[in-house]
């Protein structure tokens, strides 16, 4: 084998992902001509934001090898208790509006992450089952009834824009590089991987896997709260239905980023083009006038589509 | 041998209820089976808040049990096996499926508990009453009052509500209707937004990208999902704003009417799906002497109480308008 053929093969596996949307975005541009205008880019930024932001928590929990569920539930969940601290005719500071909302994400997190952890139950029971009772709180906790009348500082999460850039575009971005970083060079994320890649040998090599493994979970409560701002200020109510479904977008957009559900492999910049190859779907199919009907199926089979050519291509260079 | 015995008295007292009812003697109370499609959408709250109010609610005449159907007929039908085993004197049903929704009636009604239907249709004539609104006639007044803004010309977009389901359907074929009275408008997209007001700020800033300044009208099948596109609207930065409608006259729709962002929300009425369905149920179990006791009936001249033994309640529609849109927000309160 020489050189250069190991490096094409190794570009591939690596970037295979990176090409798929590439080549979807030149079809995009070609079929629509006004795919590859700022405003349509910037929509797109927008529109990707929160399904991104579930998919950042949903990347650490699939590369121990675990699911979240409950994101989705969760994400309503939050949005209910932060703005219920932010609403009505004298609304309550932001910060108790965005940190309550954190608050109960992080809480409805460490909650599935304990029981998974400390009763080593499988990971989608558990959720499942937060799924459930997170959705049933987010009626209890109003009756049912949605949350309107929310502060103008709390909306502006939601509608403002910074230096032209949307809020939702900008938090989003920041927290893939963020999270780019802790999962690229910090130990925290080699003991991820570890216990992702074979629980027993990173337990019997000294890292504390129930930590690790709550840890994670925590992770995706803590992103289900950021994206249930968002999700809350861009409608500009707090309903109860909300995010009804994320959870199966923000672990599509995981898989077709490359990361394994068996544990152990992926990457957060994978992600981000998982999420990107999804959003651009579904932005070009809504411009391309295509129907509701359509629209599913083909949403289905790219998704298939990108995961094979991902697993044909490592598997080749794997032999 | 206790649990027996426990059994066995339970089952006596069980039949001695049954002879009682058979006998013809009122009974203190009625236990009353609401059987609702799914309680997450704000309407169905509605629905079943407006329930509790109920003057016979109130006062202990009726006991209501509230069954969520979970969005599935399944779920639904096998929650009125459990109707019927725990002999409830009656159900009040809200199916998701009215073509389904038959075959559960006809099951309840061979077993004694008797069904009357509230908020969407369902097929079946063995129903003692059926009392909603005609989601055709919601998506034509939509429709109208849109195009009317419009100037009777120009161009539209439509959000559906979830596919294959009875109330967008009709709703659908309501503004269609509309649309037929006005051949020079012209429908630029239509497709679903699955009831979510964020999907449809979604498709709407995408609709807006590929058809530019072209779109000149929304119908919303609901009003979450006309809000969605207003909003997505708004932060296009166009004004004056592109006129949009929506079907149910949720707060946040009403708010927006009053505030002359949206045009309309024709709102369909809660209180008196909810309240009218148990007085009929009432009278059905209890006969002519039971007069209503909700206030609903004293709301439409056009919808008289009747005896109470009428097949077909049909609540009509109300256009919020500013006009009238400061009033609905103060009833809430």
């Amino acid at each position: 084998m020489n050189g250069t053929s190991f490096n094409t093969r190794q570009f591939f596996q690596k970037y295979g992902i990176f090409l798929v949307f590439i080549v979807l975005c030149v079809v995009m541009s070609f079929l629509s001509n006004v795919f590859f205008t700022s405003m349509n880019i910037r929509n797109i930024l927008m529109q990707v934001s929160i399904n991104g932001i579930l998919s950042i928590g949903m990347t650490f929990v699939i590369i121990t090898g675990g699911i979240d569920l409950s994101v989705g539930s969760v994400t309503a969940m939050a949005g209910m208790v932060g703005a219920s601290f932010v609403a009505g005719r004298h609304p309550g500071p932001l910060v108790a509006g965005i940190g309550m909302g954190l608050v109960a994400g992080i809480l409805a997190g460490a909650l599935s992450g304990f029981i998974i952890a400390k009763f080593r139950l499988p990971a989608f029971v558990v959720t499942l089952g937060m799924l459930s009772s997170a959705r049933g709180y987010c009626q209890l906790y109003n009756n049912g009834m949605p949350i309107p009348n929310l502060s103008d500082e709390f909306l502006f999460i939601g509608q403002g824009h910074i230096y032209g850039i949307p809020m939702p575009v900008v938090i989003y971005l920041s927290l893939v590089v963020i999270s780019w970083f802790c999962l690229r060079y910090s130990r925290y994320s080699r003991y991820v991987y570890a216990v992702g890649g074979n629980e027993k040998s990173a337990r019997t090599s000294g890292v504390n896997t129930a930590r690790i493994i709550f840890s994670v979970y925590l992770i995706s409560g803590l992103c289900a709260g950021i994206a249930s701002l968002i999700l809350t200020a861009r409608t500009t109510s707090a309903l109860t239905q909300a995010g009804n479904g994320y959870e199966l977008d923000a672990i599509a957009a995981v898989v077709v980023g490359g990361t394994s559900l068996s544990g152990g492999v992926g990457s957060v910049g994978g992600t981000f083009i998982g999420v990107l190859i999804i959003g651009v779907l579904n932005n070009g199919l809504d411009l391309l006038g295509v129907s509701s009907y359509w629209h599913q199926i083909i949403k289905g089979i790219v998704i298939v589509l990108a995961v094979l050519l991902d697993s044909f291509t490592s598997k080749r260079s794997n032999s | 041998m206790k649990k027996t015995l426990l059994l066995v008295t339970l089952c006596c007292l069980c039949l001695g209820f049954t002879f009682a009812v058979s006998a013809g003697e009122k009974k203190a109370s009625y236990n009353i089976a609401l059987a609702v499609y799914g309680t997450k959408g704000e309407y169905v709250q509605m629905w079943i808040n407006a329930m509790a109010e109920h003057p016979a609610v109130k006062s202990g005449l009726a006991k209501t049990t509230v069954f969520d159907g979970e969005y599935s007929h399944i779920r639904q039908d096998d929650q009125f096996n459990t109707i019927i085993a725990q002999k409830f004197d009656a159900a009040i049903f809200i199916p998701i499926d009215s073509t389904a929704g038959g075959a559960t009636v006809k099951k309840s009604v061979e077993a004694g508990v008797p069904v009357v239907g509230s908020n969407g249709p369902v097929t079946s004539d063995l129903i003692v009453s059926y009392i909603g609104s005609d989601d055709v006639e919601a998506g034509y007044l939509v429709g109208k009052a849109v195009i009317k803004a419009m100037g009777g010309k120009g161009n539209v977009v439509i959000l559906e509500g979830p596919v294959g389901q009875t109330g967008p359907m009709q709703r659908g074929e309501g503004m269609l209707k509309a649309l037929a009275e006005n051949p020079t408008v012209k429908v630029l997209e239509s497709k679903t937004a699955n009831w979510s007001r964020n999907e449809a700020m979604d498709l709407m800033q995408n609709w807006l990208v590929s058809h530019h300044d072209q779109i000149n009208g929304i119908f919303g099948q609901n009003d979450e999902m006309a809000l969605g596109a207003l909003a997505a609207v708004k932060s296009a930065g166009i004004q004056p704003v592109i006129p949009s409608a929506g079907i149910d006259g949720i707060s946040d729709a009403v708010r927006a009417v009053s505030r002359k962002e949206m045009l309309i929300s024709v709102r369909q009425d809660a209180f008196t799906q909810s309240q009218g369905a148990l007085d009929i149920a009432l009278r059905h179990l209890i006969g002519p002497e039971y007069k209503p006791m909700s206030e609903c009936w004293k709301l439409y001249p056009e919808m008289p109480w009747g005896d109470g033994t009428a097949k077909l309640y049909s609540v009509p529609w109300t256009i919020v308008s500013p006009d009238n849109a400061d009033k609905f927000l103060e009833e809430e309160r």
